[in-house]
């Protein structure tokens, strides 16, 4: 009810208008996520930025159409020398970084920050199945990459 | 020097934007002192004892990285010491690639293993440091004459422990040397550090399971000989059923023109068993005198990820069953490795081969004189030649089902300089070839991430944080070109980048260069093709459709 009306209203204006200024201050915390903060212009900050781009922009439609966006960002995460609740604070960060803007722009609007928290927090669970598709698919490639290797000897024994 | 190593204006501009551990940052805290931390998809399974036993390796036992005791040998500190000095006094480069540095972090952010991970100890210049700290400590002359610029340690049991962690995430593919301006190899300092770890018994199975089957039945696998010959027939047959041509392979033949060695994955794997079909129509179509030899059975070398000696052993059985057979030249198949370990260690080591003639195409008559010392060309080489001449009756559209772009393999890129040959190869095989980024192709491509014999299945995640890089290229290409094919000149490669590109870029598959060669090839007598050697449908020739033969 209410929550999806501000979200369509007031919602839209404000991300472009902040945009901007959030997206940089979320890659900055995914990078920070490394050992070494990765640069800008590394492989894995290109997609973060585009990703976290598209979901940002996502969060501001009441459809989602990120998934792909989500799957490009925890294939990365879940092979990380991180632990998966390390890897998906990511996806907490926004609600600090809205806070701040919030307060520095004093468009205090409750209601929007709550639904863009209740938004987010779906966003995490779904990220959180999407790093969980990504850790089996490494399994399947173990198992896959076994029957390559003995695909003649395999294909005698089945003949 | 290298053409990408950067001017001096920009190293300081360089130094200054990149990463803060060569600067020092870490006042509270050595960046050796953080410690490493072993866990399942981290590290590799160590040889098993009866592999080390049957090597005549050091200090066989049952361990694991995860072991909070290694049992070292009793005297390990003074072996690793002893080791390196001699290898000092041995190898100069090795002394000039530790000396040399001047940590201006050219190379820093250039390692794929560094891109994928943001570990700073996978920055080639760290990543040399691990070892140059020690030796420093060593040698305290050079320590002074440094003096300044870094610490030196102490070689501790963790120390090892976290060489054993940093150089298996170094897949020697020397992106780093073509940045440094002083071309310092990190590679040679990974191969460097491995043969000091095998000396007490801090190993990978993966490397030396093939390493001690080579060096039995001559192979990776340890196939035996009759199985090797039933394989390959068994792919005759297949290529028969498929075109109906017989392209009798002959095996162990004395007196033959050339001998072919190829890696063994091309015998045994999916998909290298499709490139070995490739091979063997292209030596019907041109009626090449070859044989293949069922002891010198694979081209690879993990004797290169071992030691030097070992390395030296298995490229010298390639050269054994090539005078025993008394064939004049080699001809070699698409690896990676092996054309590293023959292009720039095999003179030296086991050369010259004066019982073999300087290699000519029987076919061009093309003299190979780039192979004088060591007999052996590269079939890419010898492949784009018989284009050049027209030589080959090639159907291109036969490959319209397939979008390519090209993975330059390390070894053969920046182990041999060779780029444009494959190209040459992959235009007139096929309609459809994508290039990716230029600063991820040719002399600074980007390694599969699972080189050097690390592509074992528990080091999974590693290998997929390495291989990030290549994989995001690729996927450029996919999004901007649709290309559903990732060609390469590489038996690793073909085993290693198809879970990759089904992690990182579902949807695209992996080829041999020659299997692309091989659906080409319009054979004398062949049936209607309708299939590729896949037995996946070829576009625009399905039955009844229109084939222009
Ligand atoms: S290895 Fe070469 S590029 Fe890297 S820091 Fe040292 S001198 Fe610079
Ligand atoms: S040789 Fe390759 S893997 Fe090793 S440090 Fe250099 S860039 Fe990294």
């Amino acid at each position: 009810m209410g929550t999806q009306y501000v979200m369509k209203r007031g919602w839209t204006e404000f991300l472009e208008a902040n945009k901007k200024a959030m997206l940089e201050q979320w890659l900055d915390c995914a990078l920070a996520l490394f050992p070494e903060k990765m640069g800008y212009s590394t492989p894995i900050a290109m997609v973060f930025s585009g990703a976290l781009e598209k979901i940002l922009s996502s969060l501001g439609k009441s459809e989602n159409d990120c998934k792909e966006a989500l799957d490009d960002v925890t294939r990365i995460l879940a092979v990380q020398n991180f632990p998966p609740s390390k890897a998906l604070s990511i996806f907490l960060e926004p609600k600090l970084i809205l806070r701040d803007i919030m307060m520095k722009t004093t468009v205090a609007d409750t209601l929007m920050q709550e639904a863009f928290n209740s938004r987010l927090d779906a966003l995490t669970l779904e990220a959180f199945d999407s790093y969980m598709r990504h850790r089996e698919k490494i399994y399947q490639l173990k198992v896959e990459e076994g029957s390559r290797r003995m695909y003649m000897a395999l294909r005698r024994a089945e003949a | 020097m290298s053409k990408y190593a950067p001017k001096l204006s920009e190293l300081k501009k360089e130094f200054d934007e990149k990463p803060s551990v060569l600067k020092g940052d870490y006042s509270a805290q050595e960046w050796w002192d953080r410690p490493v931390e072993f866990r399942d998809g981290n590290w590799c399974f160590p040889g098993k004892q009866e592999v080390l036993a049957d090597l005549g390796f050091a200090n066989p036992r049952k361990w694991a990285a995860t072991d909070e005791d290694w049992q070292l040998p009793a005297d390990w500190q003074k072996t690793i010491s002893d080791g390196l000095q001699s290898r000092l006094k041995k190898y100069r480069s090795l002394k000039l690639f530790l000396d040399a540095c001047v940590r201006c972090g050219a190379c820093a952010d250039k390692c794929h293993f560094f891109l994928g991970t943001g570990d700073p100890k996978n920055m080639p210049v760290l990543r040399a440091e691990l070892l140059r700290s020690v030796y420093r400590n060593d040698f305290p002359l050079v320590e002074k004459i440094l003096k300044g610029f870094s610490g030196s340690r102490k070689l501790t049991k963790a120390v090892i422990k976290e060489w054993h962690m940093y150089f298996n995430q170094c897949t020697e593919c020397r992106r780093c040397s073509v940045f440094c301006p002083f071309g310092i190899d990190t590679a040679e300092i990974t191969m460097l550090v491995r043969e000091l770890l095998n000396l007490i018994g801090v190993n990978n199975n993966w490397i030396l399971a093939p390493v001690s089957n080579c060096n039995r039945t001559g192979n990776h696998l340890g196939i035996e000989p009759h199985t090797f010959v039933q394989n390959i027939m068994s792919l005759a047959e297949d290529i028969e059923d498929h075109t109906g041509v017989n392209v009798d392979p002959t095996f162990n033949r004395k007196g033959a023109e050339v001998l072919f060695i190829t890696p063994s994955g091309d015998v045994f794997g999916d998909p290298g068993v499709y490139t070995m079909m490739g091979y063997l129509l292209l030596f019907k179509h041109i009626g090449l005198d070859y044989t293949i030899s069922t002891y010198a059975s694979e081209g690879g070398n993990f004797g290169m990820f071992t030691s030097n000696d070992m390395m030296k052993k298995l490229n010298a059985k390639m050269y054994h069953e090539a005078k025993r057979l008394g064939v004049k030249w080699i001809l070699g198949g698409e690896c990676g490795h092996m054309w590293r370990v023959v292009h720039q260690y095999m003179n030296t080591m086991n050369g010259p081969a004066d019982f073999l003639e300087v290699p000519v195409s029987p076919i061009t008559g093309t003299r190979f004189s780039n192979a004088a010392a060591t007999k052996m060309v590269h079939i890419a080489e010898f492949t784009a030649d018989l284009i050049h001449h027209k030589k080959l009756k090639l159907d291109p559209k036969r490959n319209d089902h397939l979008r390519t772009t090209f993975h330059d393999s390390c070894n053969v890129a920046r182990g041999m300089g060779m780029f444009e040959e494959p190209r040459s190869i992959l235009r007139n095989v096929c309609n459809s070839f994508h290039e990716m980024p230029e600063d991820t192709i040719r002399e600074k491509t980007f390694c599969c991430g699972s080189g050097s014999g690390l592509n074992a299945e528990e080091y999974m995640d590693i290998r997929m944080r390495g291989g990030f890089p290549r994989a995001n290229a690729v996927k450029q290409v996919k999004d901007r070109h649709k290309v559903n094919s990732l060609v390469t000149i590489c038996a690793i490669d073909r085993a290693s980048l198809p879970p990759l590109m089904n992690y990182w870029n579902p949807g695209v598959s992996v080829y041999g260069l020659h299997e692309l060669v091989g659906n080409a090839l319009v054979m004398q007598g062949e049936k209607k093709r309708t299939t590729d050697l896949r037995e996946n449908p070829m576009a625009g020739f399905e039955d009844g459709g229109d084939d222009d033969e």
